[in-house]
């Protein structure tokens, strides 16, 4: 143990004065300035990458095909040339294509929600044997991939038992199969589960029916989880590729993704023709999303915590 | 049931032990029944359209034909035929080395990306917002924008090396660089997605956990490794499964960008089940690589629980 006198000297001694603290304070101010600065360089180079390519499209969309390969580049067209777009309307399908696109995943969206909705409310608050072996099968059936069940299902829709008919080009042929999706099941299931369950046990003692508890109790305090569940299979289905191109074969029955790549074997090189279908299959749906902009960022968070 | 007079229901409760058995198990069946019926909608697909269709491809990849003629019994010869084919070892080897850049690239980024809008809050929607539009981009346009990136004649990657003084590059012709170009594609992607995810997982963290590390003296560094890196862990596991799940599924960009080639060079597990199936009519062998595909997914998903579950128990 040392004299306390001393010590207090030394410390008096080492310890930096007023000028030296407003020093470091300054420089620290300083340095997280510069943290600023470079956290909010890379978010931005990021959201250049993520955009730009968008607008590298739009340039040659107004352009004829040949100029595209002009030296020096001429990114902003001297005449916005409106071909591109003339001959997309006019030699394609490309607004049955959209007609059949929307048809499509409004109606997977919409089946999706009502029967994942029924069957998540089972599984979270209703009591039956094999509950928790037919919850495992749906888990389970969420790591079959696509391409298991594609010629299957081909077969399946293709000689459709007891039809005289084959479902292939057809609506209920391509809807049908993608609304078994496993994943929305237990996306409902894990949000009533949050839900407090003394609401439902009061409706019950008061002789409320199952039905009448769904309906008046649970599905009103669900609207987050549908929305998030809605855009989730609306995003899903909207690019959806490999199923659509299996089960269409005809022009006038494909879907935006499926047409727009059989355009690459129509116009092969003609590049200012197919950079106009992207844009005009972009702009709607970039629309879409900054009206619901709010929707579509909270559902992916969301969505994010509901496991 | 319990509706009637105040009377009927003192008598109810003066019933035989086995008539409350009896009442017992007619409630609970109908109890039951009521409850099927709410999930009876969604199994009716789920049998036909995913639990059907999987057993009939296992079993269809011991048959020959099953697409347009009837299936014929081979027994393991599809597999016997896979198994030597070097274009399917080669598939396989492809969309190891694809899913494993792409997941490694999309959660770094992502991760940086999460971290920093969770720490600089201003103007965060903005870039939240820019990074979410490659998402409504099907993969099919995804393919055609990055041909526009990666044309040799006008593509962008190519008039940036040429004004450098570089030599322009065949890219997608290249067998070296076609994959890379599929992985930057997908997870261009796929970053707003994983960055939206990670965040939402920042923020569930309790802010007070980060401020008991910090009054402690973590450095900054430091509350990210033994602070956050933890709490992630179970929303890290649940982004490992789906997005090993989603990526060896890889197939859109490859049919748009490269069509397996060049030289087979980015042929993936599903495009050559996709190629054999409907352009060489082997549907034997097709089924057969699709169910190795759902092996291998199992595989890795059973891994990925048994590295990233187990430890988080024993933390627990």
């Amino acid at each position: 143990m040392a004299d306390p006198g001393l010590t207090v000297e030394a410390a008096a001694d080492t310890s930096p004065h007023a000028s030296e603290y407003s020093r470091a304070a300054r420089r620290n101010r300083f340095f997280r300035l510069g943290k600023g600065l470079a956290a909010y360089i890379v978010l931005a180079v990021f959201a250049v990458i993520a955009i730009g390519p968008f607008l590298y499209l739009l340039s040659p969309s107004f352009r004829k095909s040949y100029e595209l390969f002009s030296y020096p580049p001429q990114w902003i067209p001297k005449t916005f040339y409106t071909g591109n777009f003339a001959t997309i309307l006019h030699e394609t399908s490309y607004l049955r294509w959209g007609l059949n696109t929307a048809i499509f995943t409004v109606s997977v969206t919409l089946i999706t929600l009502v029967i994942d909705t029924l069957a998540g409310y089972a599984f979270a608050r209703l009591r039956f044997p094999g509950k928790t072996v037919l919850f495992a099968l749906v888990l389970a059936t969420l790591m079959i991939p696509t391409a298991v069940l594609i010629a299957p299902l081909y077969i399946m829709i293709s000689h459709l038992p007891g039809w005289t008919h084959s479902g292939v080009n057809t609506f209920p042929g391509m809807i049908l199969p993608m609304v078994a999706s496993p994943l929305g099941v237990f996306m409902m299931r894990q949000f009533i589960s949050t839900l407090p369950e003394a609401l439902v046990e009061a409706a019950r003692l008061d002789g409320a029916s199952e039905w009448q508890i769904f309906r008046k109790i649970v599905l009103p305090l669900m609207k987050p989880a549908i929305v998030v569940l809605g855009i989730f299979t609306f995003m899903f289905q909207w690019v959806n590729f490999l199923w659509p191109l299996v089960i269409t074969t005809t022009d006038d029955m494909k879907t935006l993704t499926v047409g727009v790549a059989s355009l690459q074997g129509q116009f092969v090189t003609n590049w200012g023709v197919i950079s106009a279908a992207a844009v005009m299959t972009m702009v709607p749906v970039i629309i879409i999303f900054l009206v619901f902009q709010r929707w579509f960022v909270q559902a992916s968070m969301a969505g994010a915590l509901k496991q | 049931m319990t509706s009637g007079t105040t009377e009927g229901a003192w008598d109810e409760l003066t019933l035989s032990e086995a008539d409350y058995r009896r009442a017992g198990a007619r409630y609970r069946q109908r109890r039951s029944f009521r409850a099927y019926l709410f999930v009876l909608p969604y199994f009716l697909p789920f049998l036909a359209f995913l639990v059907v269709p999987t057993f009939w491809s296992i079993w269809l990849s011991f048959n020959q034909g099953g697409l347009l003629d009837s299936a014929k019994y081979v027994g393991l010869g599809n597999w016997r035929a896979i198994s030597s084919d070097t274009e399917l070892t080669g598939a396989v080897k492809n969309t190891a080395v694809y899913a494993v850049e792409a997941i490694l690239l999309v959660f770094t980024l992502a991760l940086l990306l999460a971290l920093l809008l969770n720490r600089y809050r201003t103007g965060s929607n903005f870039f939240k917002l820019a990074l979410y539009i490659p998402l409504l981009a099907p993969a099919v346009l995804v393919g055609l924008i990055w041909q526009f990136l990666t044309n040799f004649d006008f593509g962008f990657i190519n008039l940036v090396l040429q004004a450098l003084g570089f030599d322009r590059l065949n890219i997608l012709g290249s067998g070296t660089l076609a994959l890379g170009t599929i992985v930057l594609a997908e997870v261009w992607r796929g970053l707003g997605f994983w960055t939206l995810y990670f965040l939402a997982s920042l923020q569930n963290i309790p802010e007070e956990l980060l401020d008991a590390a910090r009054v402690d003296g973590a450095r900054g560094f430091q509350r990210f490794r033994r602070v956050t890196i933890p709490l992630l862990r179970p929303m890290l596991l649940f982004a490992v499964v789906i997005a090993i799940i989603a990526n060896f599924q890889v197939f859109d960009t490859v049919y748009v960008l490269t069509q397996g080639g060049p030289a087979e060079s980015t042929s993936t597990l599903v495009w050559f089940i996709w190629k054999r199936m409907f352009q060489f009519q082997e549907t034997g062998q097709a089924y057969a690589a699709a169910v190795l595909l759902l092996l291998i997914i199992l595989g890795l998903t059973a891994t990925s629980f048994w590295l990233l579950g187990a430890r988080r128990r024993r933390e627990a």
